[in-house]
């Protein structure tokens, strides 16, 4: 059986002529960035724009990954750049409650259930409000860490690279997460 | 709480004990090592295993949400990617085409430079370019005798006309002078 080829692969094929392998590299790790940039910025409209930047820096200097690394950590790398790219721009942040303003939808409505009863749909509504609220209430730095691990799971190490701080500051933002998310949410989450 | 685990326990839950060792130094713990002592201690501590059971938890919904960009968006990036491609074919085949023809004119100068002198002449000489190229010039030493001939037959007649003009003035000379 033919194995799929391998993100540095891909890259090397769209380098040699074939678009259709930048496709297959975005569809394998689209849901992973938008995820990430979505939860970072808070606002679909300006993930998808992040989202559309970031590949399209890859589409015009496929070049500027070297393979040294592993292509998900360089790809993280760009969108987390050009995520605080955004926020330097001076859009703010959070102007889209993750589960939504009661008109429109927000990211925290997205949510695949089999069709749920009318309990059940309640039940995750106020579950969902509750993450969302203890995940809006940590620091810029632990969202940051927290998100970059559950998104790319890239490893402690690699998330430090991408950070520019020793391993030892990722994983005590880790903690202090983790710490945070179990005071807000208690028992009550399980 | 402070139990002192917090990162102890942030590598066990992600698996990346074998860290541990490195990370750990003034420990000296091993991966294997450093998962035995967690389980161990989580066995006698509730806020720990609230703690690894809420990240479960919070991890398990955010991935209950995929989400993913507009079609929009990864239109526009396809698109690009299509375009950036076909520009990079059409270089690549203008730099083949240059490289050919440079290919092309090399040989055929390589032909010239070793077929050379000698065999290019013996080559006309058995062609018959040499007596072709001498009746050519014949006829050009023809054609420009003819021009001569033909140019001093127009001087001459030219010559006649003047004469028959000047003749044909002195005589309505003589006539006016006559008349008067």
């Amino acid at each position: 059986m033919p194995q799929d080829p391998t993100d540095a692969e891909l890259v090397a094929a769209y380098k040699a002529g074939d678009p259709e392998a930048l496709g297959a590299l975005m569809e394998r790790h689209k849901a992973a960035v938008y995820g990430y940039l979505l939860r970072l910025t808070g606002r679909p409209d300006a993930a998808d724009d992040i989202f559309e930047e970031v590949f399209i820096k890859l589409v015009k200097n496929p070049g500027a990954y070297g393979e040294r690394e592993r292509f998900s950590a360089w790809l993280f790398t760009v969108a987390r750049n050009a995520a605080m790219d955004y926020f330097r721009r001076g859009s703010s942040r959070g102007e889209v409650p993750l589960e939504g303003d009661g008109e429109k939808p927000g990211p925290g409505d997205f949510a695949v259930s089999p069709e749920p009863g009318p309990e059940e749909v309640l039940a995750n509504k106020e579950l969902g409000e509750r993450i969302g609220a203890a995940l809006d209430s940590l620091s810029a730095d632990q969202r940051e860490v927290f998100y970059l691990r559950h998104y790319s799971g890239l490893s402690f190490r690699e998330i430090a690279g991408i950070l520019g701080v020793p391993i030892g500051t990722v994983l005590a933002r880790m903690s202090r997460t983790a710490a945070r998310l179990r005071d807000i949410l208690g028992a009550g989450v399980q | 709480m402070n139990c002192g685990y917090g990162e102890k326990l942030i590598l066990y839950f992600y698996g990346e004990a074998a860290e541990a060792g490195e990370f750990l130094k003034n420990n000296g713990e091993a991966g294997a090592a450093l998962r035995a002592e967690v389980e161990s201690h989580l066995a006698a501590c509730a806020d720990c295993r609230a703690e690894l059971e809420t990240l479960e938890r919070v991890g398990a919904w955010l991935s209950e949400r995929p989400g993913g960009p507009s079609r929009a968006a990864e239109a526009a990036v396809m698109a690009a990617a299509r375009a950036q491609a076909s520009h990079r074919r059409g270089f690549a085949f203008s730099w083949r085409e240059a490289l050919l023809s440079g290919a092309l004119a090399a040989v055929m100068a390589g032909v010239f430079a070793v077929s050379g002198g000698s065999a290019s002449a013996d080559l006309a000489w058995n062609s018959g370019l040499d007596s072709k190229l001498d009746s050519v010039e014949y006829s050009v030493y023809q054609a420009q005798a003819e021009m001569s001939s033909a140019s001093g037959d127009w001087e001459y007649s030219y010559s006649a006309l003047e004469d028959e003009g000047l003749r044909a003035g002195k005589n309505i000379e003589t006539y006016k002078e006559a008349v008067i």
